[in-house]
């Protein structure tokens, strides 16, 4: 049926096409392998096993003590089927050595025996975790070994006791990657809770309690049973699956920004794909209009370039999926402490299957249109020696929405989340559409410019010419290069507002859990008086009568009204604060009522679309109390000061318990030591070095940066195989121009000059607008998003255009040599050969 | 009537194909005086297509050189080409070749554009005034008749005034009666600037006209080898 010579023969003389082809369809397997295999890494070692991540199947956890009639039910639940419970307490401190010097502050974990109910801790030695854990032994992490300068055997000062360190963790299945916890861990048994003096008195304090079922199909609906009982904004019941967890959201944002990334990669490559094989067909077209002549039908035409394609398709598949392997396998480099190597699992058939799948898949989709277009090839086009096929538009707009429906089914299912998906997709046409009605705007601007140059005026010429991909270059470039710059200038950006510009006297320590009565002896420690800011923890009820949905805030990316605030009083403005909303921060005279005054923050308020005057009842150890908006603040200083949501009068709030927070700026050299003064004398303060805290988070932004641009690399990749298909289209018409040009005199260095400016105008473009709509979103995303100040990097602007137009010319050129040292005799008479 | 403008000695071409050696052009020594109208004619395949281009520096020789105005071309890169093409050569060929980005006058006015000589425009609008295709003037080349597109391709070889017009059957995709027009037309450019013309052709009729005819048979030269 097929016959192969026929396909081979074919193969012959669209080497350059071809291998452009294979390149577009191997770039955007190899990305789809590497990230879905990357993604099932992530879901099997860290988020699938939900159960072991959070400790049980129905998990209970509280800011207080659990509620009685919380106990009851769980000690219904236990008795009637059957399950095993295990308490965890949690909380930070900063520990210190029995003998020697020096502090740390850390995570601890209070843990009765039976913990973990999933999973196991593993410990160095080997030993079992439930034996070495007794009462007066700690387990900690290693680090806080190394830091302390301590080994097995020392005793370390926590709160009030002084335990001894028996073993350290290998693996903690509640904290499979340590990189965004502020502390170490260290395990201690809930024995020494009393002695440690420190639950309860911390505001941080966890109360969590972990239920392992028989059945854990049920926990859903013991959830539900346990959450009728439990304190409405207090205590939150939730199962294994339901639960978050920082390390689930936070690969879930990164998965999500990858896999943008990598289905911008597939489209550019599907471009790329498209455009190399249109240039392949036409070079056919004489074979397929001669073809056509001499009797061979559309249909075996279609069949055999549709089998030549297949054959290249699946060349670039194999390769694709082989350099994906190899991506892959620099994974632990690039992603270094986000993921510990070990977790990196290797590759399943499963993955490689898919990618091919969906690799084949996109091959179909984009070389549909330039194989359907030799149904349009006319064999009378050989009369007119004019061959350009003209598709009806139907047929096009029919394929382009085949190609946007299986994106939308491509982008839901890599986000694996419809709404989000639809909406992401929707926001990514809008955005190409932005640069599509950019480029088509600037390119009729630059098609009325006059020009002098005859040079100049032929590479406009050029750039206009009919089969020339110009717009579909500017349009990929411009995106690819915006992506890419968008995420540059947001790095930049953060980076210059958290830790650049962390100004020289923000406070650099924190301390929180000052009590009352301990002010004087914190001021003794630290040396100096400061600003004591009360703490109260409360939550928000409802806003409006309308209660905060917990579900719902606890799906937000940004930050959700459901977790406990701290809540301050005081009756004057921060240094850094601004009203901009309301008079005041309270009103002057107000009928005393049983509703309070209260001032918001705008980002809050943005969040939960509060107003001047609505009314938000809020849960202060399980009372409820109404306020009312009486004005909206908003911060004019970067986010290391400290700020509160929510602002009370003195009087509402004196009363209720509350510890002080303190901020200070100590001299660099100062900071370890003072910490350790403040612990010595107030063990039950966590202090956290902030300037040390700062660095970490440099160094987490930057490595996240580092992933991103790695990925978004591949777009520029896929650009640029873009544009030489791009070249190798219209290389027949660039050959007979550079002919025409010799015959009537034309230099090699004029015929050059005219490919530079082609390219420079292309280059210059493209990166022009990837500029104005990087510049545009990342200011958007930093103004809306992440609040902090925009500040433009003109040098990376200024190398990112020189890079693009040295690329752009540069493959331009050299795909264009081969062409202009040809006699021009070659085309001249032996065009149709 | 003198002077030799193009002269050629001992000239051939020899093509390479797969290991073979296929001799397109032996020996071949011709002169051609300033003014003058040959016309080289020959069986399909006897080389006349070859002979031109070798002649006018589209193509190289196997051996043999080829000076042209007392320069001697036969080594020229192309660079060094390009300007005698500009200034000394104009080009017709049976296809036509006009850049299809250009319409009918900027395809005029390139070559006078490439060396810069201000009044290409004019130059340009004269000659096609010339040739009757004022009315023409903005056409896009596709849309352009066979006859028209051989009249613009005639101005764009004369805009620059060269010394000598080669032209490969210019004739041959046109019909009997845009033949002859064109052929007038030509002839008369021609001898209006004193201009040497070297033309391939099949036809008798043009031979006629010329002031010599040159025969080739299988790469040789049968006649008309004396000037
Ligand atoms: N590039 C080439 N490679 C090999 N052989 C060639 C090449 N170009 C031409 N020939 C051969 O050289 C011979 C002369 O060709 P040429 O085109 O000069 O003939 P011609 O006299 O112009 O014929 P026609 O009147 O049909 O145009 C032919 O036999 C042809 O096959
Ligand atoms: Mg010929």
């Amino acid at each position: 049926m097929i016959q192969v010579r026929f396909v081979l023969r074919e193969l012959r003389y669209g080497g350059a096409q071809a291998l452009t082809f294979i390149l577009c369809v191997a770039l955007s397997i190899a990305t789809l392998t590497a990230l879905n295999s990357f993604r099932s890494d992530v879901h099997r070692s860290l988020l699938n096993d939900a159960q072991k991540l959070h400790g049980g199947d129905v998990i209970i956890h509280s800011h207080y003590p659990i509620s009685e009639p919380l106990e009851q039910a769980v000690r219904d639940i236990q008795s009637r089927a059957g399950a095993d419970l295990a308490r965890v307490y949690g909380f930070n401190s900063v520990v210190r050595p029995e003998v020697a010097d020096g502090s740390l502050f850390v995570n601890i974990m209070a843990v009765a025996p039976g913990y973990p109910l999933y999973g196991s801790v593993d410990l160095a030695s080997g030993r079992p975790f439930g034996e070495v854990l007794q009462a007066g032994a700690v387990v900690v992490a290693p680090e806080v070994l190394s830091r302390l300068s301590l080994r097995i055997g020392d005793r370390l000062r926590i709160g009030t006791a002084v335990l001894t360190i028996v073993d350290t963790i290998d693996y903690d299945p509640s904290r499979p990657v340590s990189i965004f916890s502020l502390g170490p861990r260290i395990f201690t048994s809930t024995g020494d809770l009393e002695q440690m003096g420190l639950l309860g008195v911390g505001s941080r304090s966890h109360y969590e309690i972990l239920l392992r079922l028989p059945e854990p199909e049920q926990a859903r609906k013991i959830a539900e049973t346990l959450s009728r009982v439990a304190t409405a904004g207090q205590e939150r019941v939730e199962t294994a699956t339901t639960a978050r967890s920082q390390v689930k959201r936070f690969f879930d944002n990164m998965l999500f920004f990858l896999s943008f990334i990598s289905i911008f990669t597939l489209l550019l490559s599907g471009i790329g794909m498209q455009s190399s094989l249109s240039a392949l067909l036409r070079q056919k077209q004489y074979t397929i209009a001669i073809g056509k002549t001499v009797g061979a039908t559309y249909r075996f035409l279609l069949l055999h370039y549709l089998a030549l394609t297949m054959l290249l398709g699946l060349i670039g598949a194999i390769a694709g999926v082989l350099a994906g392997l190899i991506i892959k396998s620099t994974f632990p480099l690039l992603f270094g402490e986000i993921i510990p190597a070990e977790l990196m699992l290797g590759v399943t058939i499963g993955d490689l299957v898919e990618g091919m799948l969906i690799g084949l898949l996109v091959v179909v989709l984009f070389s549909s249109l330039p194989l359907y277009r030799i149904a349009a090839i006319r064999p009378v086009a050989l009369l007119r020696l004019d061959l350009t096929g003209n598709v009806g538009k139907p047929a096009t707009y029919l394929l382009a929405a085949l190609v946007v429906v299986f994106l939308a089914l491509l982008v839901v299912r890599q986000l694996e989340d419809v709404q989000t998906g639809l909406v992401f997709m929707l926001g990514c046409l809008g955005f190409i559409a932005i640069i599509f009605l950019l480029t088509s705007l600037v390119l009729r601007l630059l098609r009325a410019l006059p020009v002098g140059n005859l040079a100049m005026r032929q590479a406009f010429r050029s750039l206009f010419r009919p089969g020339n991909a110009t717009r579909s270059i500017i349009v990929t470039l411009a995106s690819a290069l915006s992506v890419l710059l968008t995420i540059f200038l947001l790095e930049f950006n953060l980076v210059a507002s958290f830790i650049t510009s962390y100004p020289k006297d923000a406070p650099n320590l924190f301390s929180l859990d000052i009590q009352r009565g301990q002010q004087e002896a914190f001021f003794a420690a630290v040396g100096k008086e400061a600003e004591l800011f009360p703490v109260v923890r409360g939550r928000l009820l409802s806003i409006n009568g309308e209660a905060i949905d917990y579900e719902r805030e606890n799906q937000r990316r940004s930050d959700s009204l459901a977790r406990e605030f701290n809540l301050t009083y005081r009756d004057t403005l921060l240094d850094d604060e601004i009203i901009v909303r309301g008079e005041r921060l309270f009103e002057a005279s107000r009928p005393a009522s049983d509703v309070v005054e209260v001032s918001v923050l705008d980002t809050i308020a943005e969040i939960g679309d509060i107003d001047l005057g609505d009314r938000l009842v809020f849960s202060i150890q399980g009372l409820p109390m109404t306020a009312e908006v009486t004005s909206i603040r908003s911060r004019t200083k970067s986010k290391l000061y400290p700020f509160f949501y929510f602002v009370f009068a003195e009087e509402v709030l004196a009363a209720a318990p509350h510890t002080f927070f303190a901020a200070l700026h100590l001299e660099r050299d100062a900071i370890d030591e003072t910490i350790t003064r403040i612990v010595t004398a107030l063990p039950n303060v966590s202090t956290l070095n902030v300037a040390d805290t700062v660095v970490r988070l440099g160094e987490l932004i930057d490595r996240l940066a580092r992933v991103i641009t790695f990925f978004s690399l591949f777009s520029i990749v896929a650009g640029c195989l873009i544009l030489i298909g791009s070249v190798l289209a219209t290389r027949l018409e660039r050959i007979r121009d550079c002919a025409y040009y010799k015959i009537v005199g034309g230099t090699t260095r004029f015929v050059l000059s005219i490919t530079v400016y082609e390219n420079l105008l292309l280059g210059m473009t493209s990166s022009i607008l990837a500029a104005a709509v990087a510049i545009v979103s990342s200011w958007l995303i930093c103004s809306a998003w992440f609040n902090i100040a925009f500040r433009l990097h003109g040098g990376a602007l200024v190398i990112m255009a020189l890079t693009t137009c040295a690329a752009v010319v540069g493959i331009g050129l050299i795909s264009s040599l081969s062409i202009v040292r040809q006699k021009p005799v070659t085309f001249l008479y032996r065009q149709n050969g | 009537m003198t002077a030799a403008i193009l002269v050629s000695s001992r000239l051939s071409k020899t093509y390479q194909i797969g290991g073979r050696q296929l001799p397109v052009l032996s020996d071949i020594s011709l002169t051609v005086s300033r003014g003058e109208f040959v016309v080289i004619t020959g069986n399909s395949g006897s080389g006349k297509t070859t002979l031109l281009s070798v002649l006018s520096g589209l193509d190289r020789p196997s051996s043999g050189t080829i000076r042209l105005a007392d320069r001697d071309i036969t080594e020229l890169s192309e660079d060094e080409l390009a300007p005698l093409r500009n200034e000394l050569i104009g080009f017709v060929f049976q296809a036509f070749h006009l850049i299809p980005s250009l319409n009918a006058l900027e395809n005029v006015m390139f070559p006078a554009e490439l060396k810069k000589d201000p009044a290409a425009g004019d130059k340009a609008t004269r000659l096609l005034e010339r040739v009757g295709l004022s009315m023409r003037r903005q056409h896009m080349v596709s849309e352009l008749s066979g006859g028209e597109k051989q009249r613009v391709a005639i101005c764009r070889a004369l805009i620059n005034d060269p010394p000598l017009v080669f032209a490969d059957e210019p004739t041959g995709n046109l019909d009997s009666t845009n033949s002859r027009e064109i052929m007038s037309l030509l002839l008369e450019l021609q001898r209006e600037r004193d201009a040497t013309l070297v033309l391939a052709t099949h036809s008798r009729e043009i031979a006629r006209q010329a002031d010599r005819e040159v025969r080739l048979a299988d790469g040789r030269l049968v006649s008309g080898e004396a000037s």
